[in-house]
């Protein structure tokens, strides 16, 4: 049966992609139709849509979430340096396991964080963010933490054009750790009697591993077509260099969309495909290098031994040679191809049917090499990931339109089916290193456990109907059911049921607001949902299976044996979250004033987590099961002003805060009879580095009945001098008895690591043809631990590990993690300052418009953090939140220069 | 084409129909446990040899031996024996290593933790094994029913040593012979009934073992056989004073003498049971071997004295000992190819009983420790400048060595295993198989079980220290502890002698005895306090309440 289900996808989707004709037009099957049918105004939620006129700073930006970062309310954009985006977040974390990335739509195509990566934000036409439950029900379990759905360029009917956009950008770091110089170090070591290993040289190894980054990116994008038919077909290239070496990044793309409207209207066909191919280059142990460059005695050489080694320190062994640790290779290669199609019947005027498929193939390439200088014997490691996605859904949709009544009611059926495949090995001991991962066979030993491969296949089918309901464009309503099926749960709990109503009233529309002249549109809504979570858990969570465990020594051969290695829980079932949501619009003053008002409350119930047993009678500790609740609510308010408007000046403000709060409320139940309950303090991200091993080194815990991310630390009492005249951290003892550091001990919650206000804004303003932008972003109610001062302040630690400066007067000989080192994280961050010049051209045969634009990104942050950047893991949980820990780039400006001519 | 489109809607519906089928899991990836078990074969590799490769580990806390915050390292960091100072900014971790030297560990440490974990998951384990057994249909009985009783015998072997360790942990455990148990009706046993439970079930399936050397390479390679399970025979008998004891901290101990046991239909006291499994190995041929150092190598599957080993082989297991790599210098393990951890070393005590320095300063020192000036492969093993020479000084060991000038050379470091110049990662993946227990150790037992019961174990005594060309000395309780001090240095036995001969307890250097102590209380450790988070109604052990 399941061959003949996926035969009857794959001829579904052949017929899809094989009908002639093209052209893309909107996105997602359900929202399209709503579009179409001129309902953007039903959406009774919170749609927020973005278009490519607010993108300010589109050009200048290679990724395409940096074009409307601070943009939304409640969207959060982490970035770490890196190219790859860390973490988005809309409306926070409402899931232990996972699945809190919004699910990313683009043309209808479901994709995740690392397609919309490759996407050039030349390319976007829009982004719409929907967050209500009511909206986010239509995409069912995918839409439970927000959809972020993006609309590409297509071609507009008319004139053929080419779009032609590059930009160069240069960054330079002006400020790192402040530490000890090779002179300094010496000083210190001998006013204090302390043998040091000096070879004489004076090296920043900081500076070292730094360089000036370096990026630039083109796009070229043809379109044109008639009413009939159009196209775009849009090739971009960029490259990246970041300001610190070893990091580099190459993305060529291509987008092609095309429309054809078939027997008079009666078929639209549209096609879409997309391509992208990424070389990433990246640091392997990004803290391992970081905490190396600040740390290695400065009294090294810079660059290798004549003899091609690296003068390491091997007597600290949390350390090593930056130079040596330059020469690992952390490559990866992501290739991306997917491919829509859309059919749409225009059966009678009220009547459409839709049929829509999609295929996406993925493949993630990962090779490593460690030499032997800085690994035993050097090893290699390869890894491919394929992941394959089919999808096509089916829907009715009938409407009408009587009087002043609207009524749409909408039928879906979708099928999805996901193959992830894929393997790894390693290989070690390498006699040289010249061919790296290239050549496998040049390492000797193959270790057992390091070579596997994957085999993956969830899948999922879903039912929706939906009722709208329109009075006289001044009442809605909508109703919608889902049922949404899924491979991943036990035998009978695979299916979930998730309705959604939502009601809007435009007031403004009703006769006794008529007089009210300053008030352009008023409108209030409200809205319930459910919806269901899945996407943190693998596959075969809940069916006992046996995997290899090893070889077995006993016999004649070597055997594999095979056991059990996880609790299986055949009672696994659908996380669901249920939202209330309300909200208010208005524009005010012929358009100068907007504002909108939102508040949301989630309950999120039958938490999946991997929650602690007890063993016996259990076999292992965790069984990932549903017990756990957990709610979070937040009000986000958005207002917009043109306080000028001329012929020859427009200014813009907006600005949006959202103020977040979240509270883990249950991680302990029942489970056919058996308690099943979550230690009291569970660690999240925990110190790392020399001394700080396991023991009291945890920071950010999650504690039921606080919210997700709270730091839980012993009390300091501030320095103390011990009779050395050194410093420690003094603890208070906060429950009588001795002094202990453990859980539960002498330690109390001392601050959260998510910010509980966050703060986007932009002005812009614009004078004849040239224009001027400031983005800037903040966030506040938030801590952050600096585990780099913890480690580098505390002088116990030289010579093996240098220290700061300011470590020398401060004297301090102690790394307990207490609270003294836990900071106020509240920020506002200038992002970026983009000037732009629209040239006034003559019309001419050739160039349409030219637009120079010149802007400078990270232009400074104001915050009381001591650190180096409050600008770290402050929103998705896991093993760096609310720690800075020795793992932050040094700081840069960066400097872009952007041109982008029409023809 | 209206038909058209009627065909297209129900194509759909009917497509989707058919999803029952289509959510279902079927893993491509693993095996469902119905196919694990289809053949003899089947069921003697996954539910029987399977079990050998949880006796060694490659993460924290998992393995009996070789990796650590685990069974070895609360058996020897904890003791007079071995030492983890703290280095200045290394070595400190939160406290945790201090923890175990000072015997300020609480119940939510989480080495505790998940040594109660990795042991009782290998116990759940066994009884999904003798599950397995039970079930095999054995169709027309094609099969000996003998050999189910054999594979039955040792999975219950296995499950008793495991017990062992639990109960020579933790005292007081569950008893939990089968996977169908409501966790609410888990009791805690007191330590006798969890004693008497391990010795029942190795004797009645020890003589259903193999009779067969379990060190050599071959068909019984690393299991439990007939000696293994006569070893642990002893070593229960040889504590049955302290495993008798339901009330630790009153200071009031059963005596030997008057427990008593069935061994074969005689009825025994616990020191003549001891001797009796002690006296078994004459049938296997397990002799001394010419040098102590033998038994260590890269080759030590050849030991004609070892009976009890982790096989280790770095391109087959994934087990792992990093004894070596956390405690010799990093210069010293770059000169052998390798990174390494500048960690534990011999206390002070250790150096006393070896009498280190001294004239007549035993010749199994240097065997089992490095100090003084390095040399490896015949040249001087040269520090970061390439120029000083690399010593180990180890009186300068002490428990806090932060500002320190010794800070990083403090301490003799652990040899005793052969340095494998195959090894892999860092030293980590070697040849040498990790001894757990060995012949020596016999002969120590046998001296002191005759002792105990009044008779003279000199004789024993003397071959072991004659062996390493040591003179001979008179049987004591203070010259046998010294002699499991000296030949079994840093092998795991060390909390288990000096809590038999009630010394755990005491003070020693950098180690106050703490208030309160002279009880024994910390001669048990406590019950993971998660563990009481479930079952609320479990008691603490005593003095952690």
């Amino acid at each position: 049966m399941k061959q003949t289900t996926m035969k009857t996808i794959l001829l579904c989707t052949a017929f899809c992609m094989s009908m002639s004709g093209m052209a893309q037009e909107q996105n997602d099957s359900v929202l399209t139709f709503d579009q179409n049918l001129g309902q953007n105004r039903n959406f009774s939620g919170n749609a927020e849509t973005i278009d490519e006129s607010q993108m300010n700073n589109k050009d200048q930006v290679t990724n395409a979430l940096d074009a409307i970062r601070g943009r939304v309310a409640g969207l959060t954009v982490e970035r770490n340096g890196l190219n790859a985006m860390n973490a988005v977040r809309l409306r926070g974390t409402t899931s232990l396991t996972g699945g809190n990335d919004p699910l990313i739509m683009i043309d209808g195509v479901l994709g995740d964080l690392s397609l919309l990566e490759s996407i050039f934000p030349s390319d976007i036409e829009s982004f719409t963010i929907l967050k209500d439950a009511s909206e986010t029900s239509q995409f069912g379990s995918r839409g439970a933490s927000g959809v972020i759905i993006i609309t590409t360029q297509r071609g507009t009917p008319g004139k053929l054009r080419v779009n032609y956009n590059s930009s160069f950008s240069i960054s330079n770091v002006y400020k790192r750790y402040d530490m000890l110089s090779a002179d300094g170090y010496r000083d210190y070591a001998r006013k204090n009697g302390i043998k040091i290993v000096d070879l004489g040289h004076s090296t920043n190894f900081q500076k070292a591993i730094e360089q000036t980054g370096l990026s630039m990116q083109h796009h070229l994008a043809f379109q044109g077509g008639t009413e009939q038919s159009n196209y775009r077909v849009a090739v971009g290239y960029s490259t990246e260099k970041l300001v610190v070496k070893n990091n580099s990044d190459r993305t060529l793309q291509s987008n092609m969309n095309m429309t054809q409207m078939l027997f008079n209207g009666f078929l639209k066909v549209e096609l879409g495909m997309f391509a992208s191919r990424q070389d990433l280059k990246s640091l392997p142990d990004v803290q391992g290098i970081l905490y190396s460059a600040a740390c290695l005695n400065p009294t090294f050489p810079a660059g290798a031994n004549p003899d091609g080694s690296y003068p390491g320190y091997a007597s600290a062994s949390q350390i090593g040679n930056p130079y040596a640790h330059l020469q690992k290779k952390n490559d990866d290669e992501n290739s991306h191809i997917s491919t829509h199609a859309r059919l749409t019947f225009n059966i009678t005027k009220d009547l459409k049917f839709l049929l829509f498929g999609s295929y996406t193939h993925n493949i993630a390439e990962k090779s490593q090499y460690f030499p032997t200088f800085v690994w035993n014997r050097g090893q290699a490691y390869k890894e491919t990931n394929k992941r394959q996605m089919l999808m096509g859904d089916a829907v009715i949709n009938w409407d009408k339109k009587f009087n002043k009544h609207l009524v749409s009611l909408l039928g879906l059926a979708e099928i999805q089916k996901k193959v992830y495949d894929g393997y790894h090995v390693t290989v070690t001991n390498f006699s040289t290193n010249e061919t790296g991962y290239n050549d496998l066979s040049a390492g000797a030993l193959r270790p057992w456990d390091g070579t596997g491969s994957i085999y993956e296949d969830p899948r999922m089918v879903s039912y929706m109907v939906r009722a709208n309901y329109t009075f006289d464009d001044k009442y809605m309503f909508k109703a919608s059911a889902r049922a949404d099926g899924s491979s991943k749960f036990g035998d009978n709990h695979k299916w979930g049921f998730f309705p959604s109503v939502s009601g809007t009233w435009v007031i403004s529309k009703e006769p006794f607001m008529r007089n009210v002249k300053a008030i352009d549109e008023l409108k209030i809504n409200v809205g319930y949902g459910l919806s269901g979570n899945q996407d943190g858990i693998d596959s075969y969570t809940s069916i006992a299976t046996m995997k290899p465990n090893g070889f077995v020594p006993a016999g004649a051969g070597n055997l594999v044996s095979f056991s059990q290695l996880k609790n299986a829980n055949p009672e696994l079932k659908w996380e669901v979250s249920s939202t209330f949501n309300m909200g208010i619009d208005a524009k005010l003053l012929h358009g100068r004033l907007f504002f909108s008002l939102n508040y949301y409350n989630t309950q999120v119930h039958d938490m999946l987590y991997p929650y602690n047993v007890s063993v016996p009678p259990f076999t292992y500790n965790i069984l990932v099961a549903n017990i756990g609740s957990m709610s979070n609510r937040g009000l986000e308010i958005s207002v917009g002003a043109v306080p000028l408007a001329t012929k020859d000046m427009q200014l813009s403000i907006n600005a949006n805060v959202s103020f977040q709060g979240n509270k883990l409320k249950s991680l302990s139940g029942d489970f056919q009879g058996i308690r099943l309950e979550a230690p009291d303090y569970i660690p999240v991200a925990t110190l790392n580095g020399a001394g700080m091993h396991g023991g009291n080194n945890n920071v950010t815990y999650q504690i039921v009945g606080q919210s997700l991310g709270s730091f839980y630390l012993p009390q300091s009492t501030g320095l103390q001098v011990a009779p050395d005249g050194s410093k420690y951290y003094g603890i208070r003892n906060l429950n009588g008895g001795d002094i202990s550091l453990e859980d539960s001990e002498d330690r109390y919650i001392a601050g959260q690591a998510m910010p509980k206000v966050l703060l986007g804004s932009n002005i812009s303003f614009r004078y004849k043809d040239f224009d001027i932008s400031i983005q800037a972003n903040g966030a506040f109610g938030h801590k952050i631990y600096n585990g780099t001062s913890l480690t580098y302040m505390n002088t116990s630690s030289f010579p093996l590990y240098n220290i700061f400066t300011k470590a020398v007067e401060e004297n301090i000989k102690d790394q307990t993690a207490t609270d003294y080192w836990l900071e106020k994280g509240d920020y506002v961050n200038i992002d970026y300052i983009t000037v732009g010049w629209k040239v006034p051209i003559k019309q001419n045969r050739f160039v349409e418009s030219l637009r120079l634009s010149c802007s400078m990104n990270n232009v400074a942050t104001f915050t009381s953090y001591s650190g180096l950047t409050p600008m770290i893991n402050s929103s998705s949980l896991g093993k760096t939140l609310g720690l800075d820990d020795k793992r932050s780039f040094p700081l840069y400006h960066s400097y872009t220069l952007g041109i982008s001519i029409g023809f | 084409m209206k038909r058209t489109i009627y065909f297209l809607i129900a194509a759909t519906v009917l497509m989707l129909m058919s999803c029952k089928d289509f959510l279902e899991e079927k893993q491509r990836d693993a095996l469902t446990e119905d196919k694990a078990f289809q053949s003899m074969n089947d069921l003697k590799n996954n539910a029987v040899l399977s079990l050998y490769n949880y006796i060694g580990g490659n993460s924290d806390s998992q393995g009996l031996q070789g990796t650590g915050r685990g069974v070895y390292d609360l058996n020897t960091m904890t003791t007079d024996e071995a030492i983890t100072p703290t280095r200045g900014g290394d070595w400190y971790d939160g406290g945790f290593w201090q923890d175990l030297f000072l015997h300020t560990w609480g119940s939510s440490n989480t080495a505790l933790e998940n040594t109660w974990n990795y042991l009782f998951k290998v116990v759940m384990l066994c009884n999904s094994s003798l599950e397995r057994i039970d079930a095999y249909p054995n169709p027309e009985h094609l099969y000996d029913e003998t050999m189910l009783d054999n594979y039955r015998a040792e999975v219950r072997a296995v499950r008793a040593m495991f017990y062992f360790y639990l109960m020579d942990l933790f005292g007081r455990v569950p008893i939990v012979t089968t996977n169908d148990v409501n966790s609410s009706e888990l009791t805690l046993a007191n330590r006798s009934q969890v004693y008497q439970f391990i010795v029942k079930e190795l004797q009645e399936t020890r003589l259903y073992l193999p009779w067969d050397r379990s060190n050599y390479n071959g068909e019984n390679y690393g299991r439990v056989t007939i000696p293994v399970a006569n070893f642990l025979l002893a070593k229960l008998m040889l504590n049955a004073e302290i495993y008798s004891d339901d009330n630790w901290t009153d200071d009031i101990y059963p005596d030997g003498k008057t427990i008593t046991f069935n061994v074969l239909g005689t009825t025994m006291n616990a020191w003549e049971a001891c001797q009796f499994y002690c006296n078994t190995f004459k049938d296997f041929e397990y002799v001394l071997e010419e040098s102590l150092a033998e038994n260590f190598t890269t080759t030590n599957e050849k030991s004609r004295e070892n009976i009890f080993t982790i096989p280790m082989d770095p391109n087959l297991y994934s087990n792992r000992f990093i004894y070596f790599f956390r405690s010799r210098n990093c210069c010293h393990g770059s000169a052998l190819g390798g990174g390494s951890e500048n960690g534990p070393c011999a206390t002070i005590e250790t150096l006393r009983a070896f009498k280190y320095g001294k004239p007549d300063q035993d010749t199994r020192f240097d065997i089992t420790f490095y100090a003084d000036t390095i040399y490896e492969n015949g040249e001087v093993v040269l520090m970061d400048d390439k120029v000083t020479p690399l010593v180990y000084y180890p009186w300068e060991v002490k428990l806090n060595l932060t500002g320190s000038p010794y800070v990083e050379l403090a301490g003799a470091r652990f040899h005793k295993y052969a340095p494998d110049p195959n090894a892999n990662a860092d030293g980590r993946a070697c040849h040498n198989d990790i001894v757990l227990f060995r012949y020596a150790d016999v002969l120590l037992m046998m001296a002191e079980a005759k002792l105990r019961n009044g008779e003279d174990g000199t004789a024993e005594l003397n071959l072991v220290r004659r062996r390493s060309l040591m003179t001979d000395t008179v049987a004591t309780l203070e010259t046998i502890l010294n002699e499991r001090h000296l030949e079994l240095a840093w092998e795991g036995w060390r909390r288990n002698d000096l809590i038999r001969f009630r010394q755990f307890t005491r003070s020693y250097t950098d180690r106050p005895q703490l208030p309160g102590e002279e009880n024994g209380y910390t001669t048990v450790f406590p019950i993971p306090s998660s563990m009481i988070d479930f079952h609320p109604s479990w008691k603490q052990n005593p003095g952690y309440e």
